[in-house]
């Protein structure tokens, strides 16, 4: 069957590593040379992942989030050197672009070591886990998004961030026991 | 952990926006076009018979394989030159490419009107000074504009 060059069925992928679901480097490789076709595949493979990180980190501005973090990733995209590691680029690009969203649409909640004791009148009403996870200080939020959600280790999560490994795990500490506390309540 | 619910898919004006971010020297124009969505993707999807009533520079499009939204298309131009395209076609978004040009639509419902954006880039681009280069964007958004006019004439009349 005809398909453009560079429209691959899933069969034909080439192996790629573990973090790179559903990502063909050779795609990423011709959207970096300007095909559109490549660029609008890429699109659909990253598009879901950029929306959910962003409904996580920043909820009460997720549309936002999504489109200045896709923005940013695809104007990028010509700098970036190494196509296998693009799902940590965008990961990074995508973490960040959330928390400043995150920062400007919830400032009291996105304050940094807002307590949550704050928030304890409306935890009633809370219907899941991310209602919770919408209700802690970004900081928390974020280090806990990615690494429950994402399962990314204490190193990963200091890469996406741009903070020492030692940061995060502090973080994750209070994120925890904020979160438990807010879940228990 | 639950997941959240299944995300909603990039509006098409949006995605254009991110697709011309990726194409430097790309130019995008909208226009509000008084008239139905359907009518309008109407024109944009009747490639071979509406593509030469809006675009001056295409003489003929003929759709020459075609599996589900991927199409390919043979295009004509005015002077009897003949280039083969690349397409990707569904309900508000196009796109199509030769080694040389990208050409993209992208449309969005606004009740009864249609907001509709337009696409053009050279994937060959030609070194020039920069006065020449915002002379040449002028120039292809001028084209754009009386394209994006000419489609919405068409859409209204054939919506009469």
């Amino acid at each position: 069957m005809w398909c453009p060059p560079s429209w691959k069925v899933a069969g034909n992928l080439p192996k790629v590593p573990a973090n790179l679901p559903g990502v063909d480097p050779e795609n990423v490789t011709a959207a970096q040379q300007g095909d559109a076709l490549a660029l609008d595949r890429l699109l659909d493979e990253l598009g879901p992942y950029v929306r959910r990180l962003c409904a996580r980190i920043a909820p009460a501005a997720a549309d936002d989030a999504t489109q200045e973090a896709l923005l940013a990733i695809f104007r990028g995209l010509p700098s970036l050197r190494a196509p296998e590691a693009i799902m940590t680029w965008v990961r990074s690009v995508t973490v960040r672009t959330a928390i400043r969203l995150a920062r400007q649409h919830d400032p009291d909640v996105a304050a940094e070591g807002t307590p949550l004791d704050r928030y304890a009148s409306s935890l009633e009403g809370l219907v899941d886990i991310d209602d919770v996870l919408a209700r802690l200080p970004v900081s928390q939020r974020v280090v806990l998004v990615l690494r429950t959600r994402d399962g990314l280790t204490e190193q990963e999560i200091a890469t996406a961030l741009g903070i020492p490994a030692g940061t995060v795990k502090s973080r994750l500490h209070r994120a925890r026991a904020a979160f438990r506390e807010a879940w228990e309540s | 952990m639950n997941d959240p619910m299944t995300p909603p898919g990039i509006d098409p004006i949006d995605r254009l926006a991110i697709l011309a971010a990726a194409l430097p020297g790309a130019v995008v124009r909208q226009r509000r076009i008084a008239a139905p969505f359907d009518a309008v993707w109407g024109v944009i999807a009747d490639m071979e018979h509406a593509t030469p009533r809006y675009e001056p520079g295409v003489a003929r499009v003929r759709v020459i394989e075609q599996h589900g939204e991927l199409l390919r298309l043979l295009v004509e131009d005015t002077a009897g030159r003949e280039e083969t395209m690349d397409a990707r076609l569904r309900p508000g978004w196009c796109i199509m490419q030769s080694p040389t040009t990208v050409i993209a639509f992208a449309a969005r419902r606004l009740g009864n009107e249609t907001l509709l954006a337009h696409l053009e880039h050279r994937r060959v681009p030609t070194p020039m000074p920069r006065r020449s280069e915002s002379h040449y964007r002028r120039a292809v958004s001028t084209k754009i504009d009386r394209e994006l006019l000419a489609i919405e004439m068409i859409a209204s009349q054939d919506t009469n």
